[in-house]
């Protein structure tokens, strides 16, 4: 177990003028579960090559268990990555893939058969252990490359988007057991991905990348209710949270037709702001009655989804649209109106300008 | 019979037929030099065509004794195994250069050496026995050793090259996170996965440098240092040629190229569909 330490870390690739990383900074704890998360060409991965020491830093500062490390070749970081694309050694059995590691590090042959033998235990890998790759599943190629992790016993575990290649049934079951692999080690791991479901059932905490840059770190739970700006706002979520331009009149929020009152430190806060966007996670939009802190609205489509409902809405007297998420017994169809009432101790503002949350 | 079954039954009498008579033109002549190199230059020159009464089995030794194929034999098999051995190992050295680091003028040098193959044996051998005599390589193994590595070397870093760009650039980070060097990387990683491509290029040099006769004839000139194309071309006489010989010692000169392609074609096989299959 290890601490890794970013500070204002940078990658600047050659002939480039923008920064692929901007000044991260980012502290993961002993044991914790770190999840980059951002959209593709963010960063992320750059972020977590420059911790592997696959990619050279610009400038920053990059230290594992307090000893800095920028300028220490990859193999000597104690780390060890699982790749998106599993790179399994194709010539080599399992067996040979698990040991290769430990086999550079002069560990004697005798530990080495022990510590595959164990590893492949507990993966279910113990009857392939002398299959090639190319004669592998895609979820036991990817139980291998986890398996070659594990067995080095590294102080801090790397993942690159690891479940991204394997279908939707197999990622699910995957992702439990890597959660019950975190418990059980106790290991410091960070995780690279852009699915938002991984990094909200999985991470210890999140950090959301954009443009290079972090834009905000939390708990998953913490950054989903309470976004720190608009970027994240949109990103997390599905469907994301609903965006609305508005305006305060007194201690009333105007969204096109509908006035909203607002608690006394929302508005306090929506003061300071020249330009105001309404944002609000369709789970947290009531049907009710006609009134003032109802958002009248028309459903422009439907969604069944089973378990729930998702409807479209256009908004009366603007032309922004929302999403409201219903009970999965609910009968709404095209064209019916729907008032809806948000639940204001949930919602966020945002500057309009620099698109930062306010309160 | 359906239209369907028609047309298939078509297309594969078509393709049979096609692939037998590709198969006469091929094997013919082998097989006819195979029965002539068991039959005396006489027997042939009666009929050329026939199979052979009595098979002429003592033509083997003596050929390999009293004609010197037995010199000539040992001289390309050291001349071919040196050449090709340099040849793999130099090429995948500089294919794996080219493939997987990112230097300036990479592809500049790149194009430089392959572009050396557009030029004819011709054009350069005035050239280079000048320079072998220079450096007093002219008449010896290793001076035709060298240039028939100087000669083979672009195709086979430009075969090379093609195959492992194509190796994934995780199996090499996976493998320097393991903590290998580049150089482990080179010989655990890169060579074993490239054994197909690699099968190819030993193949191809064989049979090119086994049958080589331009560089051979103008570079060795002592008959002790002659290979097998020279040692072939002497029964050719301006009056006569012994057809008998030439087709025992042509007979000798292919075994070590069917053992050879015996030997890896299963690898060049793989080597050819490399990429097909992911």
């Amino acid at each position: 177990m290890a601490t890794v330490t970013l500070d204002r870390l940078c990658k600047r690739y050659e002939r480039s003028t923008d920064l692929a990383v901007d000044n991260v900074s980012l502290a993961v704890a002993h044991g914790e579960f770190m999840v980059l998360l951002g959209p593709s060409g963010c960063g992320k991965s750059t972020t977590l090559r420059m911790i592997a020491g696959l990619e050279a830093i610009s400038s920053g500062e990059l230290a594992i268990d307090g000893r800095v490390v920028n300028e220490v070749p990859a193999k000597d970081r104690d780390i060890a990555m699982v790749f998106q694309s599993y790179a399994l050694y194709p010539h080599m059995s399992v067996r040979d893939n698990l040991g290769f590691g430990l086999r550079r590090r002069g560990i004697d042959k005798a530990e080495i058969a022990r510590r595959v033998s164990e590893v492949a235990g507990t993966l279910g890998l113990a009857v392939l252990l002398e299959r090639k790759p190319y004669a592998l599943s895609g979820g036991q190629r990817q139980r291998v490359a986890l398996g070659r992790a594990i067995v080095r016993d590294p102080k801090v575990f790397l993942f690159d988007e690891p479940l991204s290649n394997l279908d939707a049934s197999l990622r699910v079951s995957t992702r439990g057991e890597l959660i019950k692999l975190h418990r059980r080690l106790g290991a410091t791991m960070i995780y690279v991905t852009h699915d938002q479901v991984e990094a909200m059932t999985m991470g210890s905490r999140i950090c959301i990348m954009d443009k290079g840059k972090v834009v905000q770190i939390g708990a998953p739970l913490e950054v989903y209710r309470r976004p720190a700006n608009l970027f994240v706002a949109g990103f997390l979520g599905n469907p994301p949270m609903n965006l609305m331009p508005a305006r305060l009149e007194g201690d009333r929020l105007v969204i096109g037709a509908t006035r909203l009152t607002l608690p006394p430190e929302l508005a306090q806060a929506a003061r300071s702001a020249a330009g105001l966007v309404f944002g609000v996670r369709p789970e947290d939009l009531m049907v009710g009655e006609p009134g003032d802190d109802a958002i009248a609205t028309e459903v422009t489509a439907v969604e069944p989804l089973g378990a729930e409902t998702i409807a479209l809405l256009r908004i009366d007297g603007s032309e922004a649209e929302m999403t409201a998420r219903l009970g999965r017994d609910s009968t709404v169809r095209v064209a019916d109106r729907l008032h809806l009432r948000p639940d204001l101790a949930k919602a966020r503002l945002f500057d309009a300008a620099s698109g930062n949350a306010l309160g | 019979m359906s239209k369907e079954a028609r047309v298939h039954r078509i297309k594969q009498v078509v393709l049979v037929t096609a692939l037998a008579i590709y198969t006469m033109l091929a094997a013919g002549p082998f097989l006819w030099v195979a029965s002539m190199s068991l039959r005396t230059t006489s027997e042939i020159s009666k009929d050329h065509f026939r199979l052979p009464d009595t098979l002429h089995w003592e033509k083997f030794p003596d050929a390999w004794f009293n004609s010197n194929y037995g010199v000539y034999f040992s001289n390309s098999l050291l001349v071919v195994l040196s050449a090709v051995a340099i040849l793999t190992l130099v090429g995948a050295m500089a294919a794996h250069c080219f493939a997987r680091y990112r230097f300036r003028l990479n592809r500049v040098l790149y194009f430089v050496i392959f572009s050396t193959i557009i030029f004819p044996p011709q054009i350069t051998i005035i050239a280079l026995f000048q320079i072998l005599v220079e450096y007093g390589l002219f008449n010896s193994l290793f001076g035709l050793t060298l240039v028939y590595v100087a000669f083979q070397l672009p195709i086979t870093i430009y075969i090379l090259e093609s195959f492992f760009s194509r190796i994934p650039n995780d199996l090499f980070e996976a493998a320097r996170i393991d903590g290998y060097s580049e150089w482990s990387i080179f010989w655990r990683i890169s060579l074993p996965i490239a054994l197909p491509a690699l099968s190819t290029t030993i193949i191809l040099n064989t049979i090119l440098l086994w049958n080589e006769f331009l560089y051979a004839v103008v570079l060795i000139t002592d008959e002790d240092k002659r290979t097998l194309p020279l040692g072939i071309q002497r029964f050719m006489g301006d009056q006569m040629e012994d057809i008998g010989m030439i087709s025992t010692g042509l007979m000798i000169a292919i075994i070590p190229v069917v053992m050879i392609y015996a030997f890896f074609s299963e690898k060049l096989i793989q080597g050819m569909t490399a990429g097909a299959v992911k």
